[in-house]
């Protein structure tokens, strides 16, 4: 007993080195006064009409955020969203018409404990791979289309989270998210309940991400889901490479992997604000097809070449094609629109 | 697997092969300011290093935002602390480097 005491003793003191060591090394600057942070409204607005299959829907999305401090430690933010996926009324016919689809992504508060853990409570995104939180809004991400593999073990969850960001030294960062939701059958509200995790390794010289997610349903078929995600951006190179993976024995596993370039070392001004993109991804239909009814219904590969236009003050143009790949029959997928996103302060700017 | 994924994939992991061999030329200087340096150098290093991992954290997902007030950034970086999970430190040198 008294060895064991002798070893935690051992083991607390090291740390304790370690992580003064870690903190003295650095002098981190201040925090001045005018940078008192202030509430604000952002958000996106992207209007992308898309042709799948021949099909045209005018896909239009309003998204707004809502954040606020609370005190030093505390924040408060919410988004939602109005989609309105508007179709012709007879099909390949008449006007154009459709419902908004009204949602509440998120409405957390968070706590940032210390320099190791931020709790957060509420409605939040669930952290599953990346695309979810970090990759999803339209003036965010590269290719317009959500990843096939993007239903697994997504959305939104009810309940409590830890996460946060340790600098282990300068050359590697941990990374941790884990969480537990609570059943909610709610209009606009709805979650599924089920525990998780996600960690993930970021090396900041590299500018190398990988990481993997773990969630266990604790309902009706009591399935794990499991994730992996990788991202990269050189030091050198405006190329951004981004991929997912997804098991789930039941629902389908699948991958996508995304490469894209920006010419921003290119001598003409246009083409500077341009980007080239390239994703490829494949689906396979788990144990139990339609148990999850956003998934394909059978297997399915798709690829999509796009290219994205950076305007000035958050604009976006973008178009892209792509062909999928189908037993039942391959079509194309052609996308084209705009993107916005837009920061207002709620009160004084200075 | 079907060709055009086949070459997909070829396409894409060949560019990062590319970006890799470009990026591994030279790795960035990291900044471990000495304490009897001055007020000005020392901004200086922060504004280096907060660019830097503003670069390294922010640019992973999206473009550099266009101009905000301090006090709209200092919001947006406490957010970004939470949902990028940046880390404390990361957190104040990309404020610094944001606001000034």
């Amino acid at each position: 007993m008294r060895k064991r005491g002798l070893i935690i003793i051992w083991v607390c003191l090291t740390a304790s080195l370690v992580c003064g060591a870690q903190q003295s090394f650095v002098p981190t600057p201040p925090v001045t006064e005018d940078a008192r942070p202030v509430p604000v409204l952002s958000g996106g607005v992207a209007f992308i009409p898309t042709w799948d299959a021949g099909q045209p829907t005018l896909v239009s999305i309003v998204s707004p955020i809502v954040l606020v401090p609370l005190g030093s430690n505390f924040i408060l933010e919410s988004r939602g969203a109005f989609e309105g996926d508007f179709q012709r009324r007879n099909g390949d016919s008449g006007d154009f018409t459709g419902a908004v689809n009204k949602s509440l992504d998120y409405l957390q508060l968070d706590y940032i404990g210390n320099r190791y853990v931020a709790v957060t409570a509420g409605r939040f995104l669930t952290p599953f791979n990346i695309f979810n939180e970090r990759l999803y809004p339209n003036w965010i991400r590269n290719t317009q289309t959500d990843p096939l593999i993007f239903p697994i073990g997504t959305g939104s969850d009810n309940g409590v989270m830890l996460r946060g960001g340790i600098a282990l030294n300068q050359r590697v960062t941990l990374n941790y998210a884990t969480y537990f939701s609570a059943l909610s059958t709610a209009s606009h509200l709805e979650s599924e309940r089920h525990a998780g995790m996600r960690a993930g390794v970021f090396l900041p010289r590299e500018r190398l991400e990988i990481g993997a997610s773990i969630q266990h349903q604790l309902q009706d078929e009591r399935l794990n889901r499991y994730g992996f995600h990788m991202q990269w951006q050189p030091i050198r190179i405006p190329f951004d490479l981004r991929s997912e993976g997804t098991y789930s024995r039941v629902e389908g596993n699948g991958f996508w992997i995304e490469g894209a370039f920006r010419f921003r070392n290119a001598n003409a001004t246009p083409l500077r604000h341009t980007q080239v993109v390239l994703r490829t991804q494949v689906f396979h239909t788990g144990s139990a097809v339609g148990v999850n009814p956003d998934l394909p219904d059978s297997d399915t590969k798709r690829t999509e070449f796009g290219v994205n236009y950076y305007l000035n003050d958050g604009w976006k143009a973008l178009a892209s094609y792509g062909r999928t790949f189908t037993a039942a029959g391959d079509s194309n997928i052609w996308t084209v629109g705009m993107t916005y996103r837009f920061v207002l302060p709620l009160g004084p700017r200075q | 697997m079907n060709l055009a994924q086949r070459v997909s994939i070829v396409l894409i992991v060949g560019a990062a092969s590319l970006a890799f061999a470009g990026s591994a030329a030279k790795p960035p200087e990291r900044i471990s300011p000495s304490p009897t340096i001055s007020g000005n150098e020392l901004n200086e290093q922060w504004m280096i290093e907060g660019e830097q991992r503003f670069r390294t954290n922010c640019g992973r997902c999206h473009q550099p935002p266009r101009k905000l007030s301090p006090r709209e950034m200092a919001i947006a970086v406490r957010q970004m602390r939470v949902r990028a999970m940046l880390t404390e430190d990361d957190m104040k040198y990309i404020l610094y480097y944001v606001t000034h």
